[in-house]
Formats: C-alpha cells, structure tokens, sequence
C-alpha cells in the first residue's frame, strides 16, 4: 500500500477514536464546550449583566439556564426577552462567543433569534419549537 | 424558507474582504477549465465532482466566488474504477504525481489539481476509511461519501458537470472531524450549501440524519454548534448573518424522530 494513502487511513482512524471518545464524553465534564456552544447557537445576542440585574431577572421568573449551573464556579446564564432587556441599564452586550467576555462574565442574559419580541422564560431544556427551516 | 436564501438572490457566499474580482473570474476559468480536461472521466456513470468545489458550482452560473481550496475533488464509484482508467488516457493537461497517483498534476498554470477519491454506497458505517489498492489509480474510500447522491447535473459554457444531491454532501460535510483548517473549511462549505438549501432539501438532510447512528448525529450538532459561533474570514462565508438559519436547523434536526418500526 502506498505510504501517503495509508498515512491518510490511519489518521482518518484516529480521527474516528477520537469522535467516539468525545461522544461518550458528552454528558460529563469534557462535553461542557459542546453544551455551552449549544447554547450560545440558539442565542441572538448576549449581555453580560451586574448582578442586581440579573437577581432582578430572577426574581421575575426567568429561570438560570442548568448549563450554566453546571459550570465551575457557576455561572447566571438566563434566557430573556430583548424587550425585558431592553429596560435593563447595567447591562452590556458581549460577543455571541466562548471568548473571553462570555467566559469572565458571571451574569449572563442570552436574548434567543426567535425571542427578540417576544415573551418567553424557557431554558436549554425547554422544547418548544421556534422558528423553522 | 426565507427566499433570500435562494441562489437567485445570492450573488456571492463570500462576506467581508471578498477575493478581488479578477482572482474570482480567473479561479473560475481554471476550475471550468480542469473540468473541462476531466469530461471523459466525468462521463463514466456515477463519476461525481464533490467536496469544496460543489458550491461554486451551483451557484448562479457556476460563479465560484467561494475560494476555499486550489483543487478539485471527484469521486469514483469503487465498482466503475475499471471504466474510469480506461478514460484517464483521454485525459488531456493534467497527469498523475509520481508520489500519489491518485492526486493528477496540471501541465501548466491555468488548471488546477484534481484529487481522486473512492466511494462507496455499499458500505454501512460512514466513518470508514480504507485504501483501494490499484496500481494505476489507488483511491482513499470514504465511508462518508456513501451518504452521497447523484444529483442534478450542472450545465456551464457547454460542460455537463455531475455534482451530488445537496442534502448528502451538506451531511458529509457536517461529519468533517473539527478543528484544524480543514475542519473550518469543511463547516464553511456546509454553511454554503446550507444557504442554498430549498425545503426538499431540508427534508432529505432529515432523512438522512435520522438513519445515522447517535455518535455521528451527535457530531453534526455540534459541528453546527461550532460553525454558528466561527468568526467570518476574508472570501469565505460569514455564518454570522446565518446564525438564525443554523440555530433553526439545529432545532430541526433535534426534533427529528426515527419513524416506528
């Protein structure tokens, strides 16, 4: 067998280890990157808040997101309304990333694509289909 | 579906600091030009021109404004290896690396590379790879191909170029092993398809994911998941103006169900 095609085999092997590695890693703490990347797909924008607002947020029923509870230390990621948010003076947006600012930030409100108007309080466990393709 | 996704409307996938005009209009005279040379062995039944390529190609009048690689790949039906080298002497402008057969060289400039690669719709599991030893052409057999179509072919300045089905090389391309350049690539490619995708396609990415086993519908969500958080770059696609497009895909994909039975 040709030396360069078989390099290529083995490396499109390992590849597949490791895919299958990071599967069975997904619900421990190896697949944290892959549920934070999870939320922040369904996000349109991202504030990071102080944390008055955030109680503030709280207290009104918007409920903290279990991936962000999950983190060490725990972090406030909760779903809101760009019209709540709207209201809200300390705020400030941050980059919809895992960059520095997403990850420094204790209190952080995510605003979904389909929420921008509109009212809702669900979390990353929520099921309730927005819009579709 | 918005209509503004449609290719009609879509003039360039690139976003940013696009390719200057001229390196756009010049990239697509070379890639027409290889195929061009590549008609013999792109008549052979089931011979199809996939991976970065094929969104140049269905663009509108195969623009090919997207400038994600220097060569092209076409893929060969493991069965038709026999009927494919008997057109490679037809082949004109282009001759095989004395490293690596299966990659043919340009004879000059104005062609590009074109990279051969096996395929399979037999095999099962799309995360196999294995080598088709041949003296002439030995090809890398994809698994991941095999989720591959034939599509509707693309008819430009007097060629008949077969591309694949969009929906399976979208699939092919979401199961690119993450990071890496390659890996960026890949995910932007997908994001090109993506953006063309009509509801039929949709339907049949569905299709598709569902009969997948749960590792690798896991590795499309999260290559989704990665490719809605990417930075734009310079004439490649921006997924930031799509992000609301993935997340639905995403959303739509998670709510597919295996039918009963």
């Amino acid at each position: 067998m040709r030396e360069s095609l078989e390099k290529r085999v083995r490396a499109a092997r390992s590849r597949a280890a490791i895919r299958a590695w990071e599967y069975r890693q997904r619900n421990h703490a190896k697949g944290m990157w892959h549920r934070l990347r999870r939320l922040l797909a369904d996000a349109s924008a991202a504030y990071a808040l102080t944390e008055p607002a955030a109680r503030e947020l709280l207290a009104e029923g918007y409920p903290p997101d279990p991936v962000g509870e999950r983190m060490e230390p725990p972090k406030i990621l909760l779903w809101a309304t760009a019209e709540r948010l709207g209201s809200i003076i300390e705020k400030h947006p941050i980059p919809v990333r895992l960059g520095a600012d997403f990850l420094t930030a204790r209190y952080v409100a995510l605003v979904r694509f389909d929420d921008e108007t509109a009212t809702s309080t669900r979390n990353s466990d929520g099921a309730t289909p927005q819009t579709t393709l | 579906m918005s209509p503004s996704f449609l290719a009609p409307s879509t003039p360039s996938f690139a976003a940013g600091v696009s390719p200057p005009y001229t390196a756009i209009v010049e990239f697509r005279r070379r890639l027409l030009r290889t195929l061009e040379a590549m008609q013999p062995v792109l008549e052979e039944a089931g011979v199809l021109v996939v991976g970065s390529e094929v969104p140049n190609l269905i663009e509108p009048n195969a623009a090919a404004t997207l400038v994600v690689s220097q060569d092209v790949d076409l893929a060969i039906p493991v069965q038709r290896l026999a009927a494919v080298k008997a057109r490679l002497p037809e082949v004109q402008g282009l001759h095989p690396s004395v490293e690596e057969p299966s990659v043919w060289i340009p004879d000059a400039s104005d062609l590009i590379e074109v990279n051969f690669i096996g395929m399979d719709s037999t095999l099962k599991d799309p995360l196999e790879a294995h080598v088709l030893e041949d003296d002439e052409l030995p090809l890398l057999v994809f698994g991941a191909l095999s989720l591959v179509r034939p599509g509707t072919p693309v008819r430009v300045e007097g060629l008949t170029i077969p591309v694949p089905r969009l929906a399976g090389l979208l699939v092919e391309k979401l199961l690119t092993d993450r990071g890496g350049e390659k890996g960026d690539r890949d995910l932007l490619v997908a994001l090109a398809l993506l953006v063309l995708a009509r509801e039929e396609d949709l339907a049949e990415i569905d299709e598709t994911y569902v009969a997948l086993v749960p590792e690798l519908r896991h590795t499309i969500c999260s290559n989704l998941a990665i490719l809605s958080l990417m930075e734009s770059r310079p004439g490649m696609p921006d997924p930031g103006p799509h992000r609301a497009r993935i997340a639905a895909l995403l959303r739509r994909l998670e709510g597919v169900k295996e039918a009963p039975g």
